[in-house]
């Protein structure tokens, strides 16, 4: 079967697999983690058509011909090779975490609530992120990491 | 009994002749390595090995300290991992400080075991990699720039003292051109020959990146999905392995055959060794690996059918071995006015949110040499249980790679071992990723604790005598200590980490009880300090209670006057002050206040909380720290308010109970960690004290399960003094 992911067409060969392994070991985007397979740490999220998705818990066959966006596919690169990164990736580039693994929970949940509410209020903030967890406590950086976010994506970054 | 102070970390002065090792060149090409004799563990453990003569470890001949300079900048190999602590950063910014460079110049890189090893720095535990490296790593930097700097003389024909080093340059007396440490390698030639004198270290005023806050050198990659862990290692040609668990702890493999495994789709190969203990299962993705080990026909035997209450039962403070006695205990409780209170901490796991995961590749024959790449904070050990499982005399390149988490459980690395096992029996390549459930069963755990605490104070607030008792699970004994050690002392050295009331007691005595458990338990971020501090701490707040004192005021009346309790009575004004303590609260909330010393840093916390429907919700944390000196603010603060968010985690959800010996959870629905919802705000001040940099990786966790107890009494006059608290 065939994929989108991060804006290029995939081959899959095991159409039985969990999205997640098949990003993962078949198509070597290791950026999505594995946390728990159950869908409660938010390491394996992508979004799925814009949707914020757990991986884990996704067979590939159910978003065969819809758009997979993992972490790997948010920064830009220039015809000059130069990356920018995404608002919510520079945002917590600012605001770091610790070890990252829980990264692709926070950043996608980010960039999802961000493109359907530009100008998020804390609490919105906290019930979006906070499907997510980090082992490591940066909690609070990660509230800090959103709103900035959408400070850089109103001013246009 | 001496007891054991932390942090005299054994180092050797980098001189001339250690230097020389490694340096060497292609064209345009420094290297320089550094060997240092660090010992391995954890300082106190080390301490009371060097007093009892055992002496430091020779210097080795392999650097660990190893720089290579080129054209297109510096490269510094780190023997430290980086598990989110931010090491590599802090280490950047030291090396960067005495080099003269800009971080943007200077990259830095995992070092591997065939490069920066054999010091025995190669261990990322016990909060001291700031601490032992900050020294070495200076004057290995201030080396490189002199050598630098007296080659750069030589080709400009002027005197070196006219050369000044800045952003990877000198800048020439009286001249407007400048030749880049780049150019310096590019253009020398013949051998290197090190300065003779030693390099002067910067006076602390002249810094201009330590103690100011710098970006994560890591964190870029790792937004964009480009940081590679131990479960992201790949080569070409891998495949997948799976191993089969056992039912209870300690139970043996009596039978094993491959069962219906063989046939299922993808199984390249199933490996039994019954002798080891191990059955797994070779295949082409990782979810067909394990769904063949279900089908291995197996037969367990032995083990523990421990259930929690025989733990419970295990784990009672009362006799042991003392390890304090000052004063007349029995005397000093018949005046005053005397309390007494139990506390526990229960079997909790680290969580890190990378399950172990560890790729092998093994060369064919006996002694083929063995490549692995896995996420562990102790190299050495996961080469130590490589050998043992297959044979002293292969070769190993480890490469550790970054951690997603660890907390002392990736001080070895059983996924590394399964690995290396299956890919030595295929002769493929092999990928072994532990799943949440073996992460978390197959474990080893923090051990519990009971603790019994009697006291009395007088009516003018002065503690007068404490009598104390606490029993644990073992927590280093099991894993690395010398018979020798364990005969001399009978006591575990992590258990007593944070033990001690840090205040001026005239009769205080202490036993400790260590208890080797059936069920595996050991390291856990701060080793015995979460526990004990809870204990002491609140017991504190007990005392000043009984005394009708403020507990704040009763804590400072009771502080030592040495070094280290002024040190303890800065953090706690400042603690105080940032949680306006002096003030009353907001309505419905009160406040409590707990501190502690642990590896030299000392910290203080003044919970801010509430009760909401029947729960307690933690709304302020207020910490200051003293780690002595500080390197990177902002890599500070988030190991602090990290400290935080696990112990709040510990404090309010965590506890594993055992059954039929095996714990009962096996993922997060039935093992809830704190949420980002319930973390509080943290406001942390960082103290200087010295010019000596502590750790900041444990020492704070210590007090935050007493200032949430001491401030849930305070709202609501109940004291809980059982962990995870149940109002
Ligand atoms: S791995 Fe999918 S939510 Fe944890
Ligand atoms: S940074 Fe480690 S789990 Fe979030």
């Amino acid at each position: 079967m065939q994929l989108q992911v991060n804006g290029k067409t995939r081959q899959v060969q095991r159409e039985d697999e969990l999205l997640l392994w098949v990003l993962r070991d078949e198509l070597g985007l290791t950026g999505t983690h594995y946390g728990c397979g159950i869908g409660i740490c938010g390491s394996c999220t992508v979004l799925v058509d814009g949707q914020v998705t757990r991986s884990c818990l996704t067979p590939v066959a159910s978003v065969a011909g819809k758009a997979v966006t993992t972490l790997e596919g948010l920064a830009r690169t220039g015809r000059d090779g130069a990356v920018t990164l995404h608002p919510v990736q520079q945002a917590f580039v600012e605001n770091p975490l610790q070890c990252g693994w829980c990264l692709p929970g926070h950043v996608m949940s980010a960039v999802a609530l961000l493109n359907a509410n530009p100008a998020p209020t804390p609490e919105q903030i906290d019930d979006s992120a906070g499907i997510n967890l980090c082992r490591c406590g940066g909690y609070n950086n990660v509230r800090k990491a959103v709103a900035r976010a959408a400070e850089l994506k109103r001013g246009g970054l | 009994m001496s007891t054991l102070k932390p942090n005299k970390v054994l180092r050797k002065k980098v001189t001339r002749r250690r230097v020389l090792i490694g340096l060497g060149t292609t064209a345009g090409v420094l290297v320089v390595g550094v060997p240092l004799a660090l010992n391995a563990g954890r300082p106190a453990l080390v301490e009371y090995v060097v007093e009892n003569g055992t002496g430091p470890q020779e210097a080795p001949f392999n650097p660990d300290l190893w720089f290579e300079v080129t054209a297109s900048g510096i490269t510094f190999y780190a023997p430290k991992m980086e598990m989110g602590q931010g090491i590599h950063t802090a280490l950047a910014q030291i090396a960067a400080e005495e080099l003269e460079v800009k971080p943007e110049q200077l990259t830095v890189k995992q070092a591997d075991t065939a490069r920066g090893y054999a010091g025995g720095t190669m261990f990322t535990f016990g909060s001291n990699s700031v601490n032992a490296l900050y020294t070495p790593l200076r004057e290995a930097a201030a080396t490189l720039r002199e050598l630098l700097r007296e080659e750069a003389a030589r080709q400009l024909g002027v005197p070196a003292k006219n050369l000044t080093a800045a952003g990877g340059q000198f800048f020439i007396a009286g001249r407007r051109d400048t030749l880049s440490y780049g150019k310096v390698v590019e253009g020398k030639q013949g051998e290197w020959t090190l300065p003779d004198k030693p390099a002067r270290l910067k006076a602390r005023k002249d810094f201009k990146r330590i103690g100011r806050a710098m970006p994560r050198v890591d964190f870029r990659d790792k937004v964009m999905g480009l940081s590679s862990y131990g479960y992201d290692a790949r080569v070409d040609g891998m495949l997948y392995g799976a191993v089969a668990r056992p039912p209870r702890y300690g139970a043996t493999l009596a039978a094993a055959t491959a069962g219906g495994a063989s046939a299922q789709p993808g199984v390249s190969k199933v490996v039994i060794d019954l002798k080891a203990n191990f059955a797994g299962v070779v295949a082409d993705s990782r979810t067909r690996a394990r769904n063949a080990v279900k089908k291995l026909d197996l037969r367990w035997e032995g083990g523990t059918n421990v259930n929690q209450a025989e733990i419970d039962a295990q784990v009672r403070a009362g006799a042991g071995v003392v390890v304090r006695r000052r004063g007349n205990v029995g005397a000093a409780l018949k005046q005053g006015t005397r309390i007494e209170a139990e506390y526990s901490t229960p079997l909790v796991a680290h969580a890190h949110l990378e399950p172990l995961a560890a790729l092998a590749q093994v060369a064919p024959g006996k002694n083929g040499k063995i490549e692995v790449w896995t996420a562990t904070q102790y190299p050495q050990k996961v080469m130590d249980d490589i050998h043992a499982a297959l044979g002293k005399d292969r070769e190993i390149l480890l490469h550790p790679t970054q951690l997603g988490g660890g907390f002392g459980r990736k001080a070895g690395q059983t996924a590394a071992v399964e690995a290396t096992r299956l890919s030595a029996a295929t002769g493929r390549p092999v990928h072994v990723g532990w799943t949440r459930e073996e992460d978390l069963q197959q474990a080893f755990f923090r051990p519990p604790s009971h603790h019994i605490l009697r006291g009395s104070v007088s009516s003018e607030g002065r503690i007068l005598g404490v009598e104390q008792f606490t029993a644990s699970g073992d927590i280093i004994w099991p894993a690395s200590m010398p018979e020798f050690v364990k005969d001399t002392i009978g006591f575990d050295p992590g258990g007593v980490l944070g033990l001690f009331m840090p205040y001026d007691i005239p009769a205080y005595h202490v036993t400790n009880r260590r208890e080797a458990l059936p069920v595996p338990t050991g390291f856990w971020r701060g080793l015995g300090v979460f526990p004990n501090t809870f204990a002491v701490e609140s017991f504190a707040d007990e005392l000043a209670h009984a005394a009708k004192m403020d507990p704040l005021d009763f804590r400072l009346n009771n502080l030592p006057d040495t070094e280290d309790g002024q040190r303890l009575r800065a953090v706690l004004e400042q603690a105080a002050k940032r949680a306006g303590w002096r003030t009353p609260p907001p309505a419905g909330r009160a406040r409590g206040i707990a501190c502690g010393l642990d590896v030299n840093t000392a910290s203080a916390q003044v919970a801010e909380v509430s009760v909401e429907n029947g729960q307690i919700r933690v709304h302020r944390m207020s910490v200051a720290v003293d780690p002595g000196m500080v390197i990177n603010p902002q890599g500070a603060k988030m190991q602090a308010e990290g400290s935080v968010v696990m112990g709040l985690s510990s404090t309010l959800h965590e506890v594993l109970t055992v059954k039929d010996g095996m714990i009962e959870s096996a993922n997060f629905d039935t093992y809830p960690l704190l949420t980002l919802r319930e973390t509080p705000q943290i406001d942390v001040d960082l103290l200087e004290s010295g010019d000596t940099p502590y750790g900041m990786g444990e020492p704070i966790i210590g007090p935050v399960g007493a200032a949430v107890a001491n401030a849930v009494f305070a709202l609501t006059g109940k004291r809980l003094r059982d962990l995870p608290m149940r109002l």
